[in-house]
């Protein structure tokens, strides 16, 4: 191990759809910053792994000469084979967060690290959560003063949303295209789709659905200053052939397959549009990562016609950590990556406080039998 | 003792000594290749050993020169460096790291390894006890693969021991995820079965199957423990089996609510004996069920079928075809295309599959989908995007214009016949010369032999050249093809591409049926 790095580790995988394309995104950031690798498997076990590997190691599962790790809650990531049979720590810092989707994005891995003292790099439990959310991200948008289309909680008692169709059925939380329904006819269908599609089940929402409006896309950086990326417009690779209902949108097949996941999507980058749009683009994302408290590097996902613009949703921990977006100003990988690790180091992801619990309501309580008289 | 015994008689006896025990190590490492290649098996090394030193006259003679040295080595130990050069040499054609397969040092080899090296060490010391330590120390190195198998023997208990705590792991992640569990076992099409259910359901339930190869117990016990997430709705499990008990065993803690029985054919009849055995064996996977699906057009399933309708308490059992028209699900084959017809009724329009998919194993998979309470229409709706299945039988034109069909991962007769028939096909379509590239076929036990030169017979009628790859099957074949057709004999595989590259251009057609790992002769 390299000398300065021992107390990093990257941390992916995971049990979400997106373990593959995490486990691309964590080998990456492993290489660049020298540092232990902790892989989360799919059915939510630890094992360290040597940083050296491929991605192909981990097709069939955990690869070959991984140890057995625990993440406890008092005392952070530990080595299961020790002499005595006590668990080692293994002396980990900084966890720099590389899961994409389910556990590793939603707050829960967050929160688990919070309790166990370890510091992490991306967004905190509340970032993170709310980044998951569709419905809430929409409302605090909305509230903002920001440009986007309407969003509706869609249940089994929905039957007015406000705006006409055809629509577009997401799962309410989720990060990548999974379980996505695009063009739906109407509410009545949109209402079956909640039985029939199993990414549904959690709850679902409703967005008017625009064929004319193509994706933008920028990262956003927290540290040391609000950083703002260059714009992309990510490609789609038409469908030819395609069955019947499959949507014409951006899909998990366009972002991560064939290749080093959203690193060699096809795009355009920077995106040709518009130089107002682009201001346009830069002032929003900006505000929303002001109210969304952004931490480590953010993906903001706008849809336009080339004229207006909506904010879409927020990507808190994006696919290779969106490091190919930053071509002007460059940013090395390496600096993005050491800059996340400073700031999780200087910026608490949480605050704990017992201020006020000083034994004063304590010292004046009557007896617990009193009270229950 | 033995420093003393050999004192008494000779220096040059020290130096056979020194010499036998060397040799061991290549002697080992070449049948504990074998063994790693061959499951663990408790008799691999043996069989196999039999198999190469009786492949060629050169291995033969080499064989008998070793068994003469262990023999005069009791009379004057110098004999013994005979069966040393042997040992290191041969049999010829055995590599000892090996090319296409080669050896693995797990943690299951090392104790192996270890384990062999004691029981040679036995073998040394009653050498030294009865005063015969060359000749013994020389048998050492013609019985390695014999004390290989007593390894794999002694080391059986021991490796179920060690497997146990992983299979009470998966255990308890099954009951505490509970996913329906669908097992899928057959001689061949179990993977793409399995492959094609998992596609079929998982627009409606999050399904999780088993990774490619993970069919036995610790394959198994692992795709659940590292594989099976929390909120998995459907499991398909793959299971093989080499022996009576497996899938019983692997049921016990795996238990199937939906079982499926794609076919069954002389696949590792080597192991079984009789096709029969092999369908006892793998009926055991409906021992548990609530519901089996069988392939109602394999006889044999069809009779099972009949057999678990009137057990008492039997498994509802749904019948799944391609031919029979009285099968629950049948997938019609018209021409191009394929009509699913469910209970009778002709369900949604024809549709063309991807290549590879075969109808039988897709009839299963609809049948298991719908048994799954996957709705008819969502079905439907997937099988247009069933992915091809690679690796099985593909045919493509090579950069020199060549027809090539490749069907390189089959070992079965029935794939062949399949196999031959898409040559004859390519080859009344490009009108050139056809040519058969195969080592024949393994693992049919008292059959082998006939069922290749059936192979090579029937090659002849769509073939105008033969190649014969390897000694393994090369007088069966050799035999079917006597005064029929030229043949074209090689060693290995390569040498067979190489003759293709040579003698084969433009309009030409060629089949590449079955590939041998070199751990056969």
């Amino acid at each position: 191990m390299a000398e300065g790095t021992a107390d990093l580790a990257v941390v992916f995988g995971g049990p979400s759809p997106e373990h593959d394309v995490s486990v691309l995104t964590g080998l990456q950031s492993a290489r660049a910053l020298d540092a232990r690798c902790l892989y989360w498997t799919k059915t939510g076990e630890w094992y360290e792994v040597d940083r050296g590997l491929e991605a192909s190691a981990f097709v069939d599962g955990v690869p070959r000469g991984a140890s057995r790790v625990q993440l406890l809650i008092e005392s952070g990531f530990a080595s299961d084979a020790s002499r005595f049979g006590r668990p080692r720590p293994l002396g980990v810092d900084v966890a720099v967060v590389c899961c994409h989707g389910g556990p590793g994005e939603d707050g829960t891995l967050q929160a688990a690290l919070d309790l166990a003292g370890v510091r992490y790099t991306g967004p905190t439990v509340a970032g993170a959560a709310l980044g998951m959310d569709k419905l809430a991200f929409a409302a605090v948008i909305t509230q903002a003063g920001l440009p986007a289309l309407p969003r509706a909680l869609l249940d089994k008692a929905t039957t007015d949303v406000g705006f006409g169709p055809p629509y577009i059925v997401k799962p309410r939380f989720g990060g990548s295209s999974i379980g996505i329904s695009a063009n739906v006819a109407d509410l009545q269908t949109a209402v079956a789709l909640l039985d029939a599609n199993r990414h549904l089940r959690a709850g679902a929402v409703l967005e008017p659905y625009r064929a004319d409006l193509f994706d933008l896309q920028v990262a956003v950086r927290s540290w040391p200053e609000l950083g703002i990326s260059a714009i992309e417009r990510p490609l789609r690779t038409p469908r030819a052939g395609g069955a019947a209902g499959e949507p014409d949108i951006l899909g998990y097949a366009d972002k991560y397959v064939g290749g080093e996941g959203m690193a060699s999507a096809p795009r355009e980058l920077p995106a040709k549009i518009d130089a107002a749009l682009a201001d346009t683009l830069k002032e929003a994302a900006a505000v929303v990562a002001r109210r969304c408290s952004v931490r480590g590097v953010t993906r903001v996902d706008f849809l336009s016609d080339g004229r207006e613009l909506f904010v879409n949703e927020i990507n808190t921990i994006p696919g290779s950590l969106a490091r190919y977006l930053w071509i002007d100003p460059p940013v090395p990988f390496r600096t993005l990556l050491a800059d996340m690790v400073d700031e999780a180091r200087r910026r608490p992801s949480h605050h704990y406080t017992v201020e006020g619990a000083d034994g004063t309501v304590l010292r004046g309580a009557a007896s617990i039998a009193a009270k229950l008289a | 003792m033995i420093v003393g015994l050999l004192n008494e008689t000779s220096g040059s006896a020290w130096g056979t000594y020194g010499a036998c025990v060397l040799a061991l190590v290549p002697a080992g490492a070449r049948w504990l290749r074998v063994a790693q290649r061959e499951h663990y098996i408790a008799d691999s090394a043996s069989r196999f050993a039999l198999r190469w030193w009786t492949s060629e006259p050169a291995n033969l003679a080499l064989g008998a020169v070793a068994l003469a040295g262990v023999v005069i080595g009791g009379l004057w130990p110098l004999a013994a460096l005979a069966t040393v050069a042997v040992a290191v040499v041969g049999p010829l054609h055995l590599s000892v790291h090996g090319r296409t397969s080669p050896l693995v040092l797990t943690r299951r080899l090392k104790t192996l390894a270890g384990v062999w090296v004691l029981c040679e060490g036995v073998l040394l010391g009653v050498g030294a006890g009865v005063g015969a330590p060359v000749p013994f120390a020389a048998a050492g190195l013609v019985a390695a693969p014999a004390l290989v198998d007593a390894a794999l023997l002694v080391t059986a208990p021991f490796e179920r021991r060690a497997s146990e705590r992983f299979v009470e792991r998966a255990a308890d992640r099954l009951r505490r995820v509970a996913p329906t569990i669908v097992a899928v076992t057959g001689s061949y099409g179990k993977t793409s079965t399995k492959n094609h259910i998992a596609h079929l359901v998982a627009g409606s339930k999050s399904v999780v199957a088993t990774p490619a190869s993970f069919n036995n117990r610790g394959g198994l016990a692992r795709a659940v423990n590292e594989h099976l997430a929390e909120g998995t709705d459907v499991f398909v499990a793959e299971m093989g089996t080499y022996g009576p008990g497996e899938i019983r065993d692997l049921c016990r803690w795996c238990p199937p609510q939906i079982s499926v029985m794609t076919a069954v054919g002389p696949v590792h009849l080597e192991r079984f004996g009789s096709e029969d055995a092999i369908l006892a064996a793998k009926s055991e996977i409906t021992e548990g069920a609530a519901t089996v699906v069988v392939n109602a057009d394999d006889r044999r399933l069809a009779a099972l079928g009949s057999v678990l309708d009137a057990a008492k308490d039997g498994p509802q059992v749904v019948r799944a075809a391609v031919e029979d028209p009285n099968a629950d699900v049948r997938v019609r084959v018209d021409g191009e295309r394929v009509t699913v017809v469910v209970d009778g009724v002709v369900a949604g329009a024809p549709v063309t599959l991807r290549p590879g998919i075969q109808p039988s194993n897709l009839a299963c998979a609809v049948a298991v989908a719908l048994q799954l309470d996957v709705p008819l229409d969502a079905v439907l709706a997937r099988i247009p995007t069933l992915p091809a299945v690679a690796n099985r039988l593909t045919a493509d034109t090579s950069a020199s214009g060549v027809h090539v069909i490749d069907d390189t991962f089959n070992s079965n007769p029935a794939g062949a016949r399949a196999a031959l028939a898409l040559l004859a096909a390519a080859a009344a379509a490009v009108d050139g010369r056809r040519v058969l590239v195969t080592p024949g076929m393994v693992e049919l036990g008292a059959r082998q032999a006939s069922e290749n030169e059936t192979l090579a017979q029937a090659a002849c009628e769509v073939v105008s050249t033969l190649v014969v790859v390897g000694l393994t099957n090369r007088r069966a074949l050799l035999r079917g093809a006597a005064g029929l057709v030229p043949v074209v004999v090689v060693r290995t595989r390569s040498e067979a591409v190489a003759w293709v590259r040579a003698n084969l251009g433009p309009g030409d057609a060629v089949l590449y049926e079955n590939d041998l790992p070199d751990h056969y002769p």
